[in-house]
């Protein structure tokens, strides 16, 4: 599908870059920040997977919690979540459970997302994009 | 209407690009809207309703009040039909109808004309829709849009419960159902970012325009896969216009799309013969809006819209005589 790829670099917000997230005394782990990848939002049950990868190694997606429309969950509840609707303008918090955080300087940061285009059914299966971004975000 | 029976609309659709990557603002969006010379304008509430599916009633007066501040007419409410809402199943009847008519009251609320639905919606809940469209009185049309045609079974259907609506259920023809070569993005980003040969690009296009059939290119040994993908894409997109469709849709078409991707400094547009299509809708008699559906930002979202936007309201108004 030679459409609707534009948007790719909207999946990772380069002006948050990485910020390490403290409780107490912990560095408990890090966070950025990204947008749904198209020209409309879309419904979180329409994303059909989403990898994250810091630094060329896969983060275990037990570790990634996902936050919008200030409520959060994780990537294996993305699916059922068919009442939440992700706002094109609105960027996503992604907090990556990881003791001691990331240090400091720069990571390459990759999301790779397949999501469904819920109104595509017309030969009866659905468009499913692969979208993909990579940036260097630096911790901050 | 205004000045001219036909007027031309602004799908903030367009803006796209403008809009998603925060150079531009909705109130930006319509103030540079009215000083293009649109007087019209479509909202897709899917990209700029942040409480999306239900607009909040501030959002909402907020919004009339900006429509009304740059005298900018709300013509139309675009809606989705989200079958593959649900990771499982595809949205039920009632569900498909439940989001109908919210998206129509909402439209009704701020004073656009109608609901732009889609294809999806089937002529079963289609036909359930029209007593509910007569009294709230809002008109509900379906955009037919490339691949489809007005020729296939499932719209001669719809056609045929538009023409005993009385007017309440319409069509919105998509110009890229009249597309007939491969704008320049499609032979940029063939070659930016699939790697096909230009020489090979621009030769596939010469044999399309010539004629020649899809299976002859797609067993020529000189392409390689990314090219004959390429051939499959434009075989798909792109044809001869058939522009008998033309008045074959307008008794029954309440607003058009007018679909394009680029238009360069001399304001023609080499993808859609708009020369031939635009007298036809003029004949008609058709009075309505006619939307500039700008769609290169899916191609390149750094163009800039407003020029493009500014050129193909030129070409527009050339070819309606709206000076």
């Amino acid at each position: 599908m030679a459409q609707f790829q534009a948007y790719n670099k909207l999946l990772i917000s380069a002006a948050e870059g990485i910020t390490n997230v403290q409780t107490g005394n912990m560095t408990i782990g890090y966070e950025f920040y990204g947008q749904y990848p198209s020209y409309r939002g879309t419904f979180l049950s329409c994303i059909e997977s989403l990898e994250i990868y810091v630094d060329g190694e896969k983060v275990p997606e037990n570790t990634v919690y996902f936050n919008v429309n200030g409520k959060q969950c994780l990537l294996s509840q993305l699916k059922d979540l068919y009442l939440e609707y992700w706002f094109i303008l609105d960027k996503a918090r992604y907090f990556i459970l990881k003791e001691g955080g990331l240090p400091q300087g720069e990571h390459e940061v990759t999301i790779k997302m397949k999501h469904r285009i819920p109104y595509t059914g017309y030969s009866g299966s659905y468009l499913v994009l692969d979208g993909s971004d990579t940036k260097v975000l630096q911790v901050k | 209407m205004r000045k001219h029976d036909i007027e031309l609309c602004l799908t903030l659709y367009a803006l796209s690009g403008e809009y998603i990557n925060g150079r531009m603002t909705l109130e930006d969006c319509l103030k540079k809207g009215r000083e293009m010379g649109y007087t019209g304008v479509e909202l897709v509430a899917s990209q700029m309703v942040p409480e999306y599916p239900h607009p909040s009633k501030e959002w909402m007066d907020d919004f009339t009040a900006l429509l009304k501040k740059y005298d900018m007419h709300p013509v139309c409410y675009s809606a989705y039909i989200d079958m593959g809402t649900h990771s499982d199943r595809d949205l039920t009847e009632d569900e498909i109808i439940q989001s109908t008519l919210d998206d129509m009251m909402y439209a009704k609320y701020m004073g656009f004309d109608l609901v732009r639905t889609q294809h999806a919606i089937s002529p079963k809940i289609y036909k359930k829709m029209l007593p509910y469209a007569k009294k709230i009185g809002i008109v509900l049309a379906i955009e037919l849009h490339a691949p489809h045609t007005p020729v296939i079974p499932e719209w001669q259907e719809y056609l045929e419960i538009m023409s005993n609506s009385d007017g309440w259920l319409g069509v919105v023809p998509d110009f890229s159902i009249f597309a007939e070569t491969p704008h320049i993005l499609n032979k940029i980003q063939a070659v930016e970012d699939f790697g096909c040969r230009q020489e090979k690009v621009d030769e596939i296009c010469e044999r399309h325009k010539a004629g020649e059939a899809q299976n002859v290119l797609l067993a020529d040994a000189s392409y390689t896969d990314a090219e004959k993908d390429f051939v499959k894409d434009i075989y798909a997109t792109y044809g001869p216009a058939h522009l008998e469709w033309v008045p074959m849709l307008m008794k029954n078409t309440v607003y058009i799309h007018s679909k394009f991707w680029y238009i360069g400094e001399d304001e023609f547009d080499y993808t859609t013969p708009c020369d031939k299509i635009l007298p036809l809708i003029k004949e008609s008699g058709y009075k309505g809006y006619i939307a500039t559906e700008y769609e290169g930002h899916h191609y390149n979202d750094t163009t800039d819209a407003c020029e493009q936007l500014t050129r193909y309201a030129h070409m527009l108004k050339r070819l309606l005589g709206n000076e």
